[in-house]
């Protein structure tokens, strides 16, 4: 007994001559929240419309705890789907529309009466009832769109961007409660969002897609510490993504040049095996060195002018220009704003080579 | 400036208003008249002509007029319904050039109409279809295209997302049919009926060639009234037609007043 509820397998979808997804294989376990990301038009809704069923795969099998789901149609696949703009029915009350999966099943009544008395708790919306959708806030709706979707208990939850309507405060608030109804439920959520913010937050396990194909799959910190392309370097979080040219093995380290050879750098890394292309730094692995500070002897040392002060509110985001052909982002606290130098000054900064990362593409 | 613009919009929408009221007035008036003669004289009005209306003489085209009207708004419901839901929702193939041919009748004169219908059934020897089977046949063909047309539009504004969302919950075809595009679309059909009711119970063009002679409908009783007498029994009969359609508007609106919920109604 396997406990993948679902499975793709080398799927592929075309429509005419333009291929959107491209040969995706993947497994989601029983329970886990899956959030398949990546920008718009990397093919992340068309997957998701063919696990729902409301596209066909043009190649491979989509299966349901081991089932094949090509010839079953969405009304037959007990799949629950949370719509972006919730697609609620507007002449049904909160109550009908939270027990319309139950009523189209045939369920009795005391069954549908409970169930959806059960969600509305769920969602905190027990006193909505006999409202009507026009009668309630984006996230009230948002919430009944929830509850509608997992009152027939689905074996599997599928939810497309549902928080991009919300304003940020709401959107982080849903972000906390949806992942506690999913663990409280157990229930599988495959996740589609853009927000790469939103995917970090809430997945156990975070699908990159890029391209109609697989970019990198992983867990979040997995995903945001080791990035395996510089796209996916550059979607998840920050990074300084600099071109490297003239790489030497002296191990344990490889020692690379950045900026078109005006800069040479140092990273832990073994030796790579393939070519490698690029090099990536997070920005909050940039440390500022203050003009009292020795240099530590392990770490790379750059000195540069600082160019630009961008503030983030709890961060600092400082622009260092290290030579015409090198620039390079960090990102400090708040708190050490007071000891920045002026725009122009000359700053000296320090990376340790564990915090370089190399990547072929 | 703004005051003048202010006092020509109020002077230009009460003109307009008292062109389209006024005619109605003077029948309001006429109907009360104690004398043959139209009179405004208030203090001496009488509902006396009123009591005309219940004798046989306009109750049976009163009735005859109704029957016909309800079947036509009836089949030409259903039949409107069946097509927008084929050629809009589903769009069938040919399904533009089907829509044509259901408007068509629009731009035919009803006259023509009239008489083609007439020779028709006097060519395959089907006079005896005259009267109300012939007049409920052409009342339909000559409401279909305006009932069509009103639940084609409702259909096309429908939002498909509404039946992903039913169907993935488990919906079938037709219990998302049944319990979401037709509550949906309801105000656009109960308003191509209640067109349907009215474009039949006032017909004269195509009615005069249709009725049998001494059983016709109301507006075409009228018309023959009137050639020998102007009285205020007639004014009667048009005060009391007149009430009855708003009445038949009101409950139809009744009947679908649920679209305020749906597309409008409070935050």
């Amino acid at each position: 007994m396997s406990n993948i509820d679902i499975e793709l397998v080398s799927v592929s979808k075309s429509f005419g001559h333009v291929s959107v997804v491209k040969d995706i294989n993947l497994q989601i376990p029983k329970g886990e929240f899956v959030s398949i990301l990546g920008p718009s038009g990397c093919g992340k809704t068309t997957t998701l419309n063919m696990i729902a069923g409301f596209n066909a795969p043009s190649l491979g099998d989509i299966r349901i705890r081991g089932r094949s789901q090509v010839h079953v149609p969405p009304e037959r696949r007990n799949i629950g789907l949370v719509f972006q703009n919730y697609a609620l029915f507007p002449h049904m009350t909160v109550a009908e529309n939270i027990g319309f999966g139950l009523r189209m099943r045939g369920a009795s009544r005391s069954e549908i009466g409970t169930a959806v008395r059960d969600a509305l708790r769920g969602v905190h919306l027990e006193a909505f009832a006999s409202r009507y959708p026009k009668e309630l806030s984006g996230g009230q709706q948002q919430r009944v769109a929830l509850a509608r979707a997992i009152a027939p208990r689905p074996s599997v939850l599928l939810l497309d961007e549902p928080l991009s309507n919300l304003d940020l405060k709401l959107r982080e608030a849903m972000r906390v409660e949806l992942k506690e109804i999913q663990e409280a439920l157990g229930m599988t959520f495959v996740y589609v969002t853009h927000d790469q913010e939103e995917a970090m937050a809430m997945s156990d396990r975070i699908v990159v897609m890029w391209q109609g194909a697989i970019a990198q799959e992983g867990a979040p910190a997995d995903i945001y510490s080791r990035p395996q392309t510089s796209f996916v370097a550059d979607f998840i979080g920050r990074s300084n993504i600099l071109p490297i040219s003239d790489l030497v093995s002296h191990p344990p380290h490889l020692d690379f040049a950045v900026g078109g050879g005006a800069v040479r750098l140092r990273s832990a890394e073994s030796w790579p095996g393939q070519d490698m292309r690029f090099c990536c730094i997070r920005p909050e692995n940039v440390r500022l060195l203050q003009d009292s500070e020795a240099a530590p002897e392990a770490l790379n040392l750059l000195t540069g002018r600082l160019r630009r002060i961008v503030n983030l509110g709890a961060q600092v985001e400082l622009l260092v220009e290290v030579d015409p052909n090198l620039a390079v982002t960090a990102v400090v606290r708040s708190t050490l704003a007071g000891k920045l130098p002026m725009v122009g000054e000359s700053i000296r900064l320090a990376i340790a080579p564990e915090d370089v990362q190399l990547l072929a593409r | 400036m703004n005051r003048i613009t202010g006092i020509l919009f109020w002077l230009a929408l009460i003109a307009v208003l008292a062109f389209i009221t006024l005619p109605i007035i003077v029948v309001v008036a006429a109907s009360l008249s104690p004398t043959s003669s139209v009179t405004f004289d208030p203090s001496q009005w009488t509902l006396g002509w009123y009591t005309d209306l219940a004798s046989p003489r306009w109750l049976d085209p009163f009735l005859l007029s109704v029957q016909v009207a309800a079947t036509v708004a009836a089949i030409s419901g259903i039949l409107g319904m069946l097509a927008a839901y084929a050629l809009v929702y589903e769009r069938i193939p040919g399904s533009d050039a089907i829509m044509s041919f259901l408007l068509s009748p629009l731009s035919v004169p009803q006259i023509v109409k009239g008489v083609a219908i007439v020779l028709f059934l006097s060519q395959v020897g089907l006079q005896g279809l005259l009267g109300m089977p012939a007049l409920i046949a052409a009342h339909v063909v000559l409401a279909l295209p305006f009932v069509t047309r009103m639940v084609a539009t409702s259909m096309a504004n429908f939002d498909r997302g509404l039946d992903r969302a039913a169907r993935i919950l488990g919906a079938s075809k037709l219990q998302r049919l049944v319990h979401v595009l037709l509550p949906m679309v309801k105000p656009g059909v109960l308003s191509g009926v209640t067109f349907a009711f009215i474009i039949s119970f006032n017909n004269i063009p195509l009615s005069v060639f249709l009725v049998r002679p001494g059983d016709t409908t109301l507006p075409i009783t009228v018309i023959n009234y009137l050639e020998y007498s102007l009285d205020p029994v007639m004014a009667a009969v048009n005060v009391a037609s007149m009430i009855f359609i708003l009445a038949a508007i009101f409950t139809f609106e009744k009947i679908g007043g649920f679209s305020a919920q749906i597309h409008g109604g409070s935050k």
